[in-house]
């Protein structure tokens, strides 16, 4: 159990290599107790490398993963009862209606029969999805997935949220409900840590920022920080977030492909 | 009709059939060589035959045989239409139902400049390529061959003309039967509400039911020679059937009647274009359908304290069962468990009822109720065992990052797998109890010797499914490497074989099998009690080995 105070994800010397694609070089990371943090970075920056070692499910070559005052190496079990996930394109069971899954998530976290019935209830008006949780999954829009997986990564309140592009796929009421619900859940000590392309929504909704490249850590701040780091005063977080990654040749990129 | 895109359209559905078999493919452009090789393999073999039987024929010496044989070779070149519409109808189905088994189904690509003719007539000739099409040119081979020797060669050029459009015919029928199918399925979905989940899983049963019924009796035994003669009986007293006149095509012909084979010759046209086009129409009208969703519940969700909670299994694991249980009933690549022991069951039953030849003599029954009980449980256990695991596919990311532990994955896959098999069990004793009358003594010691190998076989399985589990799900779910299947598959079948012998060494000592062996004669209880000893050991031991296999598996989830 960690205090208010303590960092609830720390990651020393964290590395990660798929044969001679360095995926994660060698990064520190500290997550403060309830905070958003975003991270941001170009496709095979190292973002769902990060998370997936975060929740146990990739192992870091070298380097801990401390989670919620646990080595995920230690007790990736203890580490997993206690965080939310939803993967970058969650795969459901296509075959189970949408009540049925969230049902099986819920037994799979242990909560009571009364806990499941009233927390499914209420995410459910919530997304709107109610009056279709009795369909299978197979028939539902890739934004309704979404929503389910969304839902069945909040259900046992998890003290660790990990969302790989959480908002990928929703409209934009149930994303605005989703950003509501995030804000909310952070004021009650959640830690969020969510990957996105969406700068827009980085900015809006992240506490701390963290820009990753080539599987560094180039920059983590909040928003003033990094304006800071990058040298632009004024600026918003797409101009900051292409200076640091060096990716700001976009104009000739556009005018070569015009040619 | 823009024939270029037909042709193109029957490329692409062509090269849709790397999704049944796997094919990854890295080159821009695919070498076909092995493709034609098969088409002048079956020309080469079908001279062959021809040569072989005009040369047989020619060897006759008697002239009233060879007359007999003369009318026997005319007699099927006159059925050639009719048995390869049926023979292509049986390909072009199966072709459907494995592509039905494949993840990725191809679409009429509507956004595009084609129109629904174009797509029609090249989905209708693609389904006719491959096995069908080597059929037809070994056939064609075959017989100009052998129509020299029989001194033929007109009729057989006109036989060898209605073979290309009675295929057609049955593809064109096939395409036809698809689309309704899709149309039907899509309205009982809609009309039998929660429901539908059975109705689509017992309709799949009774499908594969009545298909393999179909094809014992045309492919055992007599069965093929029996189907023949039928055709080519029967086939003049029903000229009135559309299906059948391209055969009367050649009856007239061969009979010297010149109207009539003109007439036939017409009236087949005209059925093949009114066929086609309805085909056309169909598909304009239901290309596209996307069955109805179907909604299992309806109104307030009302969670209920399960049953197997009350059985010992924590609710992580009582909830993993029961999403086993679902995916077992709902998923079509998952059904086709329930093919093996279905095959396995039908066969016996078959022969019991005379379908596949005369009656079973009172000896045989002994085996058979054997067969019945052991066999489709036996099977059921090894292939879930095999499977549970990989059946997760790309959903398996949940179970590594959920709380779930080795000792729960192992306990509520091996519960599952134990469940179901039983329920297989229960079927196929009652089912063979009422068909072979077994003494009593003897249908005990059989169900307790099912249920250890039920329990055995399943720990062996389950161990082997958890260490070779695949994920791989395009083309289709793979679930098992084929080597594991292979390797454990044969220790499956050594550890029956061991649980199983002291029945056997029973069943030699009393004589009821005929091997004389110099040994005492061994009691049913003991050779019970003994076969529980081993089956109780196996599983004692693989169990351990499994919850090894799934300590690794859950530690090494590389997702």
């Amino acid at each position: 159990m960690v205090s208010s105070s303590e960092a609830t994800v720390k990651l020393r010397e964290v590395a990660k290599r798929y044969e001679d694609i360095v995926a994660v070089d060698y990064i520190d990371l500290d997550v403060k107790y309830g905070e958003i943090l975003g991270i941001l970075g170009p496709n095979g920056s190292g973002k769902t490398t990060t998370l997936k070692m975060i929740l146990g499910l990739i192992k870091p070559d070298s380097g801990s993963v401390n989670v919620l005052g646990i080595n995920t190496k230690d007790d990736p079990v203890a580490v997993k009862r206690q965080v939310g996930y939803v993967p970058e394109t969650p795969r459901l069971y296509e075959f189970l209606t949408g009540l049925e899954y969230l049902d099986f998530i819920a037994d799979i976290y242990g909560l009571s029969v009364s806990e499941k019935e009233a927390r499914i209830k209420e995410y459910l008006v919530a997304l709107e999805l109610e009056g279709r949780e009795g369909d299978m999954i197979s028939s539902y829009s890739q934004g309704m997935k979404q929503k389910t997986a969304l839902i069945s990564a909040f259900l046992h309140k998890p003290k660790l949220l990990l969302l790989d592009e959480p908002l990928s796929g929703l409209d934009p009421r149930s994303a605005r409900i989703v950003k509501d619900l995030l804000r909310k859940l952070t004021a009650q000590g959640i830690t969020t840590i969510m990957s996105t392309h969406i700068l827009e929504i980085a900015q809006a909704m992240c506490d701390r920022i963290a820009i990753m490249y080539e599987g560094k850590l180039l920059a983590l701040g909040t928003m003033k920080e990094l304006r800071q780091k990058a040298r632009l005063p004024g600026s918003d977080l797409e101009d900051i977030f292409l200076k640091l990654t060096g990716t700001e040749d976009i104009r000739d990129v556009v005018e070569a492909l015009l040619r | 009709m823009n024939w270029r895109n037909v042709l193109r359209l029957i490329s692409v559905d062509v090269k849709s059939g790397r999704l049944v078999r796997g094919q990854r493919l890295r080159k821009y452009r695919e070498r076909r060589i092995f493709q034609y090789l098969l088409y002048g393999g079956a020309c080469v073999l079908g001279l062959i035959i021809g040569i072989g039987a005009g040369t047989f024929y020619a060897g006759v010496a008697d002239p009233t045989l060879k007359a007999q044989f003369h009318q026997g070779a005319l007699y099927l070149f006159l059925s050639f239409p009719s048995l390869v519409l049926i023979s292509s109808l049986v390909f072009t189905m199966m072709s459907q139902i494995q592509r039905m088994g494949v993840k990725s189904s191809i679409q009429p690509p509507y956004w595009l400049p084609i129109t629904w003719e174009e797509h029609t007539l090249a989905s209708t000739l693609a389904n006719i390529m491959g096995i069908p099409s080597i059929f037809l040119i070994l056939l064609s081979s075959a017989i100009a061959t052998v129509s020299i020797y029989l001194e033929q060669v007109p009729l057989a050029i006109l036989t060898i003309f209605t073979l290309l459009p009675s295929a057609f015919l049955a593809s064109t029928t096939t395409e036809i039967f698809r689309v309704l199918l899709a149309r039907l399925i899509g309205a009982v979905y809609k009309s039998t509400g929660k429901a539908a989940i059975w109705v689509r899983f017992l309709g799949t049963m009774v499908f594969l039911v009545v298909f393999y019924i179909v094809w014992f009796s045309f492919t055992s035994g007599t069965g093929s020679i029996v189907l023949i003669q039928a055709v080519a009986g029967a086939q003049e007293a029903v000229w009135f059937v559309p299906y059948v006149w391209l055969g009367m095509v050649l009856a007239a012909f061969a009979s010297g009647m010149l109207a009539q084979t003109l007439i036939f010759t017409l009236a087949s046209l005209l059925f093949i274009l009114i066929l086609f086009y309805g085909a056309v129409k169909l598909n304009t009208r239901f290309g596209l359908y996307e069955a109805p969703a179907i909604t299992v519940s309806r109104g307030v969700y009302a969670p209920k304290v399960g049953f197997l909670g009350k059985l010992g299994f924590s609710s992580l694991e009582a909830a993993v069962i029961k999403k086993d249980f679902k995916a077992f009933t709902r998923r079509r690549e998952l059904m086709f468990v329930f093919i093996m022991p279905l095959v396995v069951i039908l066969m016996p039953l078959m022969q019991y009822a005379g379908i596949l030849g005369g009656p079973v003599p009172p000896e045989a029954s002994r085996f058979l109720f054997a067969l019945i009980v052991l066999a489709p449980a036996a099977m059921m256990a090894i292939m879930l065992g095999f499977m549970i695991i990989g059946s997760e596919g790309g959903s398996v990311w949940l179970f590594f990052s959920s709380p779930i532990n080795a000792r729960s994955l192992v306990k509520c896959k091996y519960a599952f797998v134990i469940i179901l098999s039983f329920v297989v069990m229960s079927i196929c004793s009652v089912i063979g109890i009422l068909v072979t009358r077994p003494s009593p003594d003897i249908a005990i010691a059989l169900l307790i010797e099912s249920i250890l190998l039920i329990f055995a076989l399943g720990s062996v399985s389950l161990g082997a499914g958890i260490r070779g589990a695949d994920f791989t799900e395009v083309p289709r779910p793979r679930m098992v490497r084929p080597l594991t299947v292979l390797v454990y598959g044969l220790l499956c079948l050594v550890f029956a074989s061991a649980i199983f012998s002291p029945l056997f060494l029973h069943a030699v000592t009393m004589a009821y099998i005929p091997i004389p062996l110099p040994l005492p004669k061994m009691a049913l209880s003991i050779a019970v009690v003994i076969s529980a000893v081993i089956a109780l050991v196996v599983t004692f031991v693989f169990y351990k080995i499994a919850l090894k296999n799934a300590e690794q598996f859950l530690v090494k989830a590389e997702i």
